[in-house]
């Protein structure tokens, strides 16, 4: 069986209109994938920085994986929220990014966005917060309704990550 | 010839500096966090830097110039090790206050690696609290500093990033290949089938 290590952290989030930002993240493979070790989801830290320009999470991340096929590589996906002073919390920007097939110390820049409403459902979020979120998670990562969702770009999410392949080269993969 | 059954990773280098633009006169503290399949079979799993005041330049960086030199052992990468740092400055009223923890992997690819961390430090939930805590001295702090190595439970953590570190780690792996992990793409290049495998269906789902 083929073997994948994914051992870094996600470092951050920038491009928001506020920083204030916690993130909450999860993994998704195939059916091929098993998980040996190392947690599948999570929540980071909430950060209130004192410069205003990114939140710092340092959230690590150590999966070890098992797959017996290449087929549904792993992704990770990503829910930015928001948390003002009096601990409400609101949704930036889901997102999603493949883990790198090569091994090797990857910096990944995951681009989000958020799905918007109509135009008085704007000026409801402008005002009292709030807004639309999806009702099922899955579309993070997959294209499958996607045509039917209008959203709003929102900043971006960093990680470094290292991945450690092993039987890959035995199975003839190049990768 | 046998099969080597650990493989070794060692780090050297040194946490080089750090920006914290309000504070001055500090200290790091570091240590390693390792999984249950690691081991450290030489260098020293804590130390303590010098203190140092703040550059006179508009730079305004601490140097430490503090070395950083350990060597791990492990039969499997899950579990690998990262380095806590810690720093520590004097407030106002002298005594030693937590200015910020960070956190990171040792690098998995062999070579010279030079990282930048954020430093944050842990927020008080209330303002009253954090009057208290600034006439103190006595800041919220982790009580095991490796708790910013894990993932669960740092959900219910607020911290405020108030600087970064700077540190360069060179890695050296050994036996890495000849257990059958790649951690560079120039290792997968020349793929081989061995006769096995022609009997087992791969890459199908």
């Amino acid at each position: 069986m083929a073997e994948v290590h994914v051992i870094g952290q996600i470092v951050g989030a920038s491009g928001f209109p506020k920083h204030s930002l916690f993130c909450k993240w999860g993994v998704h493979c195939g059916g091929a994938w098993k998980i040996l070790s190392g947690l599948r989801e999570g929540q980071t830290q909430v950060d209130n920085p004192e410069s205003e320009d990114a939140a710092y999470f340092a959230h690590p991340i150590d999966i070890h994986f098992a797959t017996k096929g290449i087929q549904g590589w792993p992704r990770l996906h990503f829910q930015i929220w928001h948390q003002d002073s009096f601990g409400r919390n609101e949704l930036y920007g889901y997102g999603f990014v493949h883990i790198p097939t090569s091994p090797g110390t990857h910096e990944i820049d995951c681009n989000t966005w958020r799905p918007i409403g109509s135009f008085m459902e704007s000026v409801s979020q402008f005002f009292l917060g709030g807004g639309p979120h999806l009702k099922n998670p899955d579309l993070i990562y997959s294209g499958a309704d996607r045509y039917r969702l209008q959203t709003v770009a929102m900043g971006t999410v960093h990680l470094r990550l290292g991945i450690i392949l092993r039987n890959f080269d035995k199975f003839g993969i190049e990768c | 010839m046998a099969v080597p059954s650990v493989f070794l990773v060692m780090v050297s280098g040194q946490i080089e500096s750090a920006e914290f633009p309000e504070f001055d006169d500090i200290y790091c503290k570091y240590c390693f966090s390792y999984g249950l399949d690691w081991a450290m079979t030489s260098g020293l799993e804590e130390s303590i830097t010098q203190v140092t005041k703040k550059s006179q330049d508009q730079y305004k960086r601490f140097v430490w110039n503090f070395p950083i030199d350990a060597t791990f052992k492990s039969t499997s990468p899950a579990g690998w090790p990262q380095l806590v740092v810690y720093a520590y400055g004097l407030d106002a009223f002298g005594t030693d206050v937590i200015r910020g923890y960070g956190v990171c992997h040792v690098p998995v690819t062999p070579g010279r690696h030079r990282l930048r961390i954020p430093m944050f430090v842990p927020e008080s939930s209330s303002l009253l609290q954090k009057f208290t805590a600034w006439v103190l001295g006595r800041r919220p702090e982790y009580v095991n500093p490796r708790v910013v190595a894990q993932g669960e439970g740092r959900e219910v953590t607020r911290v405020r990033t108030q600087g970064f570190l700077v540190v360069s780690l060179n890695v050296i792996m050994k036996d890495m290949k000849k257990l059958g992990y790649d951690v560079l793409p120039s290792d997968v290049q020349n793929p081989t089938i061995p006769d096995s495998v022609t009997k087992t269906t791969v890459g199908a789902s």
